[in-house]
């Protein structure tokens, strides 16, 4: 097996007292669909924000195409090929939608008309080129996720880091963006997802990583996963184990 | 619509060149060097109250140190004007940096009030410093041609607009600028610097600002801390840049030659003018930020509908409809 693209090293993230990420590793495959589930609380976002350089790990370090990039900054992971998207989503309010990509198509196309015809091409892939001159403020939920998954693409990553994308769609959006995600795989890149609704996670993931309470519970494919009792006593409590 | 702003400006900038030529009223020069100037200031101060967000209440402290530095160079080192001029900017610039170290870490109201005190404290070394002549202020040299100040200012003024309109609304820097505004968190995650970037706005807001310090003091030919380095310039700023509209660069100056104007003809017909002026300047900001929240020139011109959508590709729209008739049901959130 080829070196993985990401490892995670028994990472872990305290806040004070509060230890939100505990000893996790694991590792992702170049070109997988890795999802990262857990009840609420279970530090996923957390252990997004370490991946991604917003928070440097309490102890241990990630591995991102065998350099160590714990504690480096985000804008320069941005630059290695780490894209990302928010749970809680980040648009530039006063700008339009062509201009929130642009600034993310910067990172590879330093010129501005460069830049600004990258960013239609994925707001095209995308499915929000209709929507381009309109400010980023205007947009409906489903719009501003798909601004997200927009403006990470627009860094043109290897890997790809989406949390909770579907979330708060209605069928029809979280179809389009499952086939979207699907589509990208199909591009080639590597993707670690966060998401809560279990038919689109189940579908998509190729492995599972199961945190509750900070610690790593499970981990394998969907089908083993959803057998673990460990997964099941978590989510479903004590009995149902 | 592009064409005919370029028109206007080509008028405008016309006029401006010739006006000395028909009037000869050394007042009515005067007042009009004075206007040019004030839409120097508030251009400047728009790259980092405007197009990055962070309000600074400290910009006349760097129109005071271009001042000071034109004043102490050519009177105590006794340089030329000509070679004092540049260093007037890059003092401002020098400073902006060291200030911008531990302030731009500050957010909203923190950084106002941060940059407030920051130049609260440089017009007190200014006013015990011997080098400053203190209270007493210091006198230049007197080169009295109103016409030689009044190009100056103008193709000083008019190089900031077009360097500061290239770099913020043509090249990348200007959005990158506004996505800091927008959101520090999210443009970091885009590859985009925040310190760096904050850096280099404040200190391109400070360098053409310590400029024209240097230019107004040989201009005036005497300098004080209360005239350069005085609440004022920083208050004028503020209201011009936020009534005439922010992060727009066109409505800073229409902002600026607004309120100067408005300040020309009320210090002409009112002797008792500087406390009513201020109580008016601090209405006015109270009026812009609540009614026109957008200043006068985003109210009035609205922005252009965007780039146009190249050419599409063959490949044709998914098809959603189909797509959600396999979908199993939702399941709630």
């Amino acid at each position: 097996m080829a070196e993985p693209i990401l490892k995670v090293n028994s990472v872990t993230k305290c806040f004070g007292g509060l230890t939100a990420v505990d000893d996790v590793s694991f590792s992702v495959e170049k070109g997988e669909i890795v999802g990262l589930i857990g009840p609420n609380g279970a530090g996923k976002t957390t252990l997004f924000n370490v991946i991604s350089g917003y928070y440097a790990p309490t102890k241990g370090n990630v591995i991102f195409q065998g350099n160590d990039i714990s504690g480096k900054p985000p804008y320069d992971l941005a630059g290695v090929g780490i894209g990302r998207t928010f749970q809680v989503v980040k648009p530039f309010a006063g700008l339009t939608v062509l201009e929130n990509v642009t600034i993310a198509s910067f990172l590879k196309h330093p010129k501005k008309a460069d830049a600004e015809r990258h960013a239609w091409q994925v707001l095209e892939t995308t499915g929000l080129a209709d929507r381009a001159n309109v400010s980023a403020a205007g947009l409906t939920l489903a719009g501003r996720k798909r601004l997200e998954i927009s403006k990470a693409l627009a860094l043109e990553p290897s890997f790809l880091l989406l949390d909770e994308v579907v979330a708060g769609l209605n069928p029809t959006e979280a179809d389009r963006t499952v086939e979207l995600i699907m589509k990208l795989k199909a591009q080639g890149l590597t993707i670690l997802i966060v998401e809560h609704i279990m038919r689109v996670i189940m579908n998509i993931s190729d492995r599972l990583v199961v945190l509750n309470f900070g610690k790593k519970i499970a981990e394998g494919t969907p089908s083993e996963v959803s057998s673990d009792p460990h997964v099941v006593q978590a989510y479903f409590g004590e009995e149902a184990a | 619509m592009k064409n005919r702003g370029a028109t206007i400006l080509a008028i405008i900038g016309a006029a401006l060149l010739i006006l000395p030529l028909v009037v000869h009223d050394t007042f009515v020069l005067r007042v009009l060097t004075e206007g040019v100037m004030w839409i120097g200031l508030a251009i400047a101060f728009d790259v980092i109250a405007g197009y990055t967000g962070y309000l600074n209440f400290g910009h006349g402290a760097f129109f005071g140190i271009g001042a000071y530095t034109i004043g102490i160079l050519m009177m105590q080192a006794h340089l030329p004007f000509w070679a004092a001029l540049p260093a007037g900017g890059v003092a401002a610039g020098i400073v902006a940096l060291i200030a911008g170290i531990p302030t731009l870490r500050l957010k909203g109201a923190y950084f106002a009030i941060a940059t407030w005190a920051l130049s609260r404290a440089i017009q007190q070394l200014a006013l015990n410093m011997e080098m400053t002549g203190g209270p007493d202020g210091m006198r230049l040299e007197a080169f009295l041609n109103p016409q030689f100040f009044y190009y100056l200012m103008l193709i000083t003024v008019g190089a900031t607009f077009a360097i500061l309109w290239y770099l913020l609304e043509r090249a990348p820097f200007g959005l990158k600028l506004k996505a800091i505004r927008e959101d520090e968190e999210g443009a970091k995650a885009l590859g985009l610097n925040p310190t760096k970037l904050k850096m280099q706005s404040f200190i391109l807001s400070a360098l053409p600002t310590g400029i024209l310090g240097g230019i107004y003091a040989y201009w005036i030919t005497f300098i004080d801390p209360s005239s350069t380095l005085g609440d004022l310039v920083s208050d004028q700023a503020v209201v011009m840049v936020v009534f005439g509209g922010m992060g727009t660069l066109f409505g800073p100056a229409l902002g600026a030659i607004l309120i100067f104007a408005f300040k020309t003809i009320f210090w002409a017909y009112l002797s008792d003018f500087q406390l009513l002026y201020l109580i008016i300047l601090g209405a006015l900001i109270a009026i812009s930020v609540i009614f026109i929240p957008n200043g006068l020139w985003g109210t009035l011109v609205k922005r252009k509908a965007g780039a146009t959508r190249p050419e599409q590709k063959a490949e044709p729209a998914s098809e959603p409809a189909a797509l959600s008739a396999v979908a199993a049901p939702e399941e709630g959130n």
